[in-house]
């Protein structure tokens, strides 16, 4: 019964090519439009927007009290809007505080800040576990913190979409926006890494 | 405890290392690239409300969550489901296609869309829909909670699509804020109104969660809506 033939057939490869031509072939869809979608979201979209952010929190401490304190006010005045970002909060880490973000129902995850998300975000290993033993988690994933640091995990079940502001690395002090935005990874804005130092 | 659907696994055990690349990159093959693109397509023309494509999801059998290609082969199953679900597929035409055995394909194993019984959902009331697509609405009512207040999540929804995560069944926790008031998926997802609810940041102490075994000075934070909560009489 499952000969090879069968078998590819239930590779989501081998069916979404073929779904693909039945549908351009039905006209319900149009395969430009497909092209330029994941144009814009490959290659427009990514970490640098909120990168952007972080480093003028870091700089301007009147910016970062504002983000803080009303994130959707700061992103439309900034003229930034897009997908998966219609409430946003960012929580700030200090000494003694760290913030890590998860979706434990699904994937959600803040796109036109950060672009679409790693593959371990989505994963249910991350998923499962971060609530449950973020400790565990972050030193596995190369962030160890003392334990006297509390640990927040923010879970995105409603529509609200959540940022980390990483803390500033040391010996940054006259660096500019823009080499400072370079530091500032993906990963520290999910919350499993820091900054990058110098 | 409701019946937990495939896709509510935060707190669960038996889960192992966490494959991280700091520097993945978007997509890794080229099939993730055409279903991202076919699904914002199909979206189009199949589940429009809010919470509907997630439900889609949710209702995928365990294998096709959880073995079939990952988070983009979720999304291709679902498009399946959805094409079949709105009569724009024959049930099976995508495998007469390949050429496989007639309903073999994840639809055919999806679970079917549960019926929620209406008077267990809140009441609907009558908001202004504003003209941008958003799931943010203005509620003529207060939010029924304050920050501080001690509430508890209840131990059981109703069968469908929801957004209380069953690891915080029944446990208690602390508003933390208020976010702004949105459409109720578990009611939209099924085509049974907005009945938009505030929404609220509740904060569960690892040790309500977890007992004893928790690590120390965690506190999780689940975003519940105001149907969901139970007041807690504090002391």
């Amino acid at each position: 019964m499952s000969h090879d033939h069968n078998h590819s057939a239930r590779s989501p490869k081998i069916r979404i090519e073929a779904l693909e031509d039945l549908l351009v072939e039905k006209g319900l869809v149009d395969r430009s439009r497909i092209d330029n979608l994941i144009q814009k979201f490959e290659t427009d979209l990514g970490p640098m927007i909120g990168a952007q952010l972080v480093a003028r929190a870091w700089t301007d401490p009147e910016f970062r009290s504002r983000l803080l304190d009303d994130a959707d006010d700061v992103l439309a005045k900034e003229n930034i809007s897009g997908a998966e970002i219609e409430h946003v909060e960012v929580k700030a880490n200090e000494p003694g505080v760290h913030n890590v973000v998860v979706c434990t129902l699904c994937s959600c995850y803040p796109w036109a800040l950060l672009g679409l998300p790693p593959s371990w975000y989505k994963s249910p290993e991350y998923r499962s576990r971060v609530v449950r033993e973020p400790r565990t988690v972050l030193a596995e994933m190369g962030l160890d913190l003392d334990e006297e640091t509390k640990l927040q995990v923010w879970d995105s079940s409603s529509e609200t979409r959540f940022l980390v502001l990483p803390e500033r690395p040391s010996g940054t002090e006259n660096l500019s926006v823009v080499e400072l935005a370079a530091l500032v990874t993906r990963d520290s804005m999910i919350g499993v890494a820091k900054a990058k130092t110098l | 405890m409701s019946e937990r659907l495939v896709h509510d696994i935060g707190g669960d055990l038996g889960y192992g290392p966490i494959l991280h690349d700091p520097e993945e990159p978007v997509f890794h093959y080229e099939w993730e690239r055409r279903v991202f693109g076919v699904m914002f397509q199909i979206l189009r023309i199949t589940a429009q409300r809010p919470g509907e494509m997630r439900y889609a999801i949710e209702r995928l059998a365990e294998q096709d969550y959880f073995e079939h290609g990952g988070y983009f082969g979720r999304w291709e199953a679902v498009c399946e489901l959805l094409l079949e679900e709105y009569g724009h597929l024959e049930i099976g035409e995508l495998d007469q296609v390949l050429g496989a055995l007639e309903g073999t394909g994840p639809a055919s194993r999806a679970r079917r869309i549960e019926r929620k019984i209406l008077n267990l959902l809140p009441d609907d009331v009558e908001v202004k829909i504003p003209r941008a697509k958003t799931v943010r609405r203005v509620l003529p009512n207060s939010p029924r909670f304050e920050v501080g207040d001690l509430v508890q999540a209840p131990e059981t929804l109703q069968k469908g699509h929801t957004r209380l995560p069953a690891y915080v069944a029944g446990k208690q926790g602390y508003i933390v804020a208020i976010h702004p008031a949105e459409v109720l998926p578990d009611s939209s997802a099924h085509g049974l109104g907005e009945r938009p609810q505030h929404v609220y940041c509740v904060g569960f102490d690892g040790e309500v969660l977890w007992g004893s075994q928790s690590e120390k000075s965690i506190k999780i934070h689940v975003d519940l809506y105001e149907n969901y909560l139970l007041p807690v009489k504090q002391h």
